[in-house]
């Protein structure tokens, strides 16, 4: 199944802005961290369909899976 | 109050008389005086908030200076709060500026945070952060909350009952520090933010409609890109 990953702010470093991917059925959110080389602290807002979910969330065809990085600085 | 009004006169349409009256009569606390809480209390200052109530725990250092719009050769070595209140005081003295010389802690921040209208989140922590939005929304008082790193910012406003601090930095309530511990922080960002926080803070003590609430401003300088997400439930 096809779905989306958005990266926003730091986590675009070496990677990319937005990419189509296919992955298995079933896969969870665990898949895009693992892919991604990213451990769950990296990762401030993590979405699906613009909604925030928790890790373990399983992904649907044609889901949107949106990656903001921690900014904590003031 | 300011008795020679001429000196808002520039803010003219952007902000009627009767705004600025608003603005005149209200107080505002800035917690962090450093990167971003030091625009945010210039700001503030020339728009005639008529009492501003700063909170830092911390002097200036050389590291400060890169970013730090009230860090200057001069004042390194200063406590932070009482930098601003010369400054602020230089530029406007017709308001009321009142300085607690310490971090912020939601133990001892219901007494200096009475009566204040709207709170400006400068911190440079997600917990004290998230301490910050539960002590305001206890208080019943608006957060405008901002956070920085590298080329990168966010913000948006938080009104009591929201949790929008909590929704968004949730998942990191333990971490104290984000990607600024390794992309640091230039001089655009915060100067950029802060006045982005401000102008939503205006809209806030003024009764305008609020922009970002229930939201935030995803604020990307290196792409220049600025991208509005709602906070849903």
């Amino acid at each position: 199944m096809k779905i989306t990953i958005k990266l926003f702010a730091s986590l675009r470093r070496g990677r990319f802005k937005s990419e189509q991917w296919d992955v298995p059925e079933g896969s969870t959110v665990e898949l895009v961290f693992d892919r991604l080389g990213l451990q769950p602290r990296d990762v401030s807002i993590l979405r699906v369909n613009g909604r925030d979910v928790a890790d373990g969330q399983v992904l649907g065809a044609g889901d949107i899976v949106t990656l903001f990085p921690p900014l904590g600085g003031g | 109050m300011d008795t020679d009004l001429r000196r808002y006169q520039r803010n003219q349409r952007s902000i009627s008389h009767e705004d600025q009256e608003k603005l005149l009569r209200s107080s505002a606390a800035v917690i962090g005086c450093g990167g971003l809480g030091g625009y945010i209390a210039e700001e503030l200052a020339r728009l005639g908030v008529g009492r501003l109530i700063l909170f830092d725990g911390d002097r200036f250092e050389v590291t400060n200076l890169n970013r730090q719009i009230l860090a200057t050769e001069a004042t390194l070595g200063q406590w932070k709060v009482e930098a601003a209140r010369k400054r602020l005081q230089a530029v406007n003295s017709s308001i009321q500026v009142a300085c607690i010389r310490d971090w912020f802690q939601e133990e001892t921040a219901d007494t200096h945070l009475q009566g204040v209208n709207i709170v400006f989140d400068a911190l440079d922590s997600i917990p004290a952060r998230l301490a910050l939005e539960r002590t305001s929304h206890h208080l019943g008082i608006p957060l405008v909350f901002a956070s920085i790193a590298g080329w990168f910012g966010l913000l948006g406003v938080s009104l009591p009952g929201d949790n929008s601090v909590k929704k968004l930095f949730g998942r990191q309530a333990q971490e104290r520090r984000g990607v600024e511990a390794s992309w640091g922080n230039p001089a655009f960002t915060p100067a950029v933010v802060a006045s982005m926080a401000v102008a939503e803070g205006v809209k806030v003590l003024t009764g305008r409609e609020i922009s970002l609430h229930r939201s935030w401003l995803h604020v990307d300088l290196l792409a220049m890109e600025f991208e509005r997400f709602e906070i849903l439930d």
